[in-house]
């Protein structure tokens, strides 16, 4: 099921891979400097074209209750333990629904074992974790907030907070009329708002629309360069610049990821999800561990300082960047970001008789 | 929903039905036909298919990464291992049932194989 959401310009979901790979096959081999002509790099641009709608589950639709309750919780502390966290204390809209830290903090400052990703975009993220173990947003939305480490809500006790904050009845009765206020009502609204949170129109945009001055010849010559030499659109391919796939990028670390979940397949190993770029400037430091301070050193990561091993995903070889095609493609990544609004913070409803 | 993966099951175990399945190749599955399923895009060519006993399911690669296709279903599970773009994996299908199939590396990949 689609929903219409006008933060999304108009645009064509079309994923011409054929025409890409040719294209990007003949701009391989290229000698360097890696040039494209005009009509090489609107075959390119085609991949990346922005989608028209929001996608939602069909026992989930977007509405406008679900959509504002769903924010009200995401903001709200009184879902933790401690009465001290809340989703958005991790997903700080302010940089770029991440944390800013190398790796998450929560319920008294326990220390994380990964970095905190985005919400950004979420709606077409499926499946959610740097390890995939959640199928859904609505699953997702559930588990940090009964973890121990995160959250420390026992579902339970946050299906009574709920329940006890008058606001939240009022606000769930209009949101799921004749359902009562339970955990997946709570994850529904949670998930709704999520998928609501799609980043806006960004330089990159701009340009594949035709504005040629909306970035720099450098982040242009570096598009280039992500989408051939450097082979990032390998898996940081279509709009949101992800593949939703699982590689092990050779990142060091006894971390699993993906293999915890989906254990027999050893290409899994050290797998983790690869992340959106959009917004990618406000979202260091970066990596599944937090390991890399800026995007300078995930350029230099992918050029040649990966761990070698059998997991090790078959995408990733050395690149022999130069000094400048490694300046080229952290420019193109800066123009992926977008300058939207600033989110307006909620008025939480004033807490009630628990008893009730 | 959690995928239905043969991940749980031991990899020897994965490895012993794709034999089993190749041992009932030689015996017949030939001659019931090939059917070819694309995977570009990130996606199957079909989401969903039907076919014969004795079908064997030819799944080419045209995308510019790898897969890796993991087929379960009535009590058996296959694992292609790691698929180079380029290069086709060859799945017979002798046992009636209902399959999922997907990717492993890309788990939005998926599709239904019905064999009758």
């Amino acid at each position: 099921m689609f929903a219409p959401y006008s933060r999304i310009h108009r645009g064509v979901i079309s994923m011409q891979f054929k025409r890409l790979a040719i294209v990007a096959a003949a701009l391989a081999a290229i000698s360097a400097p890696v040039v494209a002509s005009g009509d090489q790099v609107q075959v390119l641009l085609q991949a990346y074209q922005r989608p028209t709608a929001i996608p939602a589950p069909a026992d989930n639709p977007i509405t406008e209750a679900k959509a504002e309750l769903g924010k009200a919780l995401f903001f709200d502390p009184r879902l933790s333990g401690s009465g001290a966290i809340s989703c958005a204390s991790c997903h700080n809209p302010g940089l770029g629904w991440e944390d800013g830290l190398a790796l998450g903090v929560g319920h008294q400052g326990t220390k994380l074992g990964r970095h905190t990703p985005t919400i950004l975009n979420t709606a077409w993220a499926e499946p959610l974790f740097w390890d995939g173990r959640a199928t859904t947003l609505e699953e997702q939305a559930k588990g940090p907030i009964a973890s121990s480490a995160e959250m420390n809500m026992p579902h339970e006790d946050v299906v009574k907070v709920v329940q006890g904050i008058p606001g939240y009845r009022t606000a769930f009765a209009k949101a799921f009329p004749g359902e009562p206020i339970d955990l997946d009502t709570i994850a529904k609204a949670i998930a709704t708002y999520e998928r609501t949170v799609v980043s806006g129109q960004a330089p990159f945009d701009r340009w594949a629309g035709g504005d040629q001055a909306a970035i720099s010849e450098s982040a242009k010559r570096g598009f280039v360069l992500f989408n051939t030499k450097a082979q990032c659109s390998t898996c940081h391919m279509g709009w949101r610049f992800t593949d939703d796939g699982f590689h092990d990028i050779g990142l060091a670390g006894d971390d699993m990821g993906r293999a915890k979940v989906m254990p027999g397949l050893p290409i899994l190993e050290r797998a983790f999800k690869t992340p959106t770029l959009r917004n990618i400037a406000e979202r260091g430091p970066y990596m599944h561990d937090g390991s890399l301070a800026s995007l300078e050193a995930v350029v230099d990561h992918y050029d040649n300082g990966f761990v070698r091993r059998p997991s090790l995903s078959a995408s990733i070889k050395p690149l022999n960047l130069s000094k400048d095609e490694r300046a080229d493609l952290v420019a193109f990544m800066r123009t992926l970001s977008s300058q939207d609004p600033p989110v307006v913070l909620p008025n939480l409803p004033a807490s009630g008789d628990t008893s009730q | 929903m959690k995928p239905a993966l043969p991940p749980r099951l031991p990899l020897g175990l994965a490895c012993a039905a794709a034999l089993s399945m190749t041992t009932a190749l030689a015996t017949g599955a030939w001659a019931a036909g090939m059917v070819n399923v694309d995977q570009k895009g990130l996606a199957f060519s079909a989401p969903a298919l039907t076919v014969k006993k004795g079908v064997v399911l030819n799944f080419s690669n045209s995308d510019t990464t790898s897969h890796n296709i993991l087929i379960t279903g009535a009590g058996v599970s296959l694992n292609s291992g790691l698929q180079q773009p380029g290069v086709s994996f060859k799945a017979p299908m002798v046992k009636p049932g209902t399959y999922q199939v997907m990717c492993g590396i890309h788990p939005k990949m998926k599709m239904t194989v019905t064999v009758n």
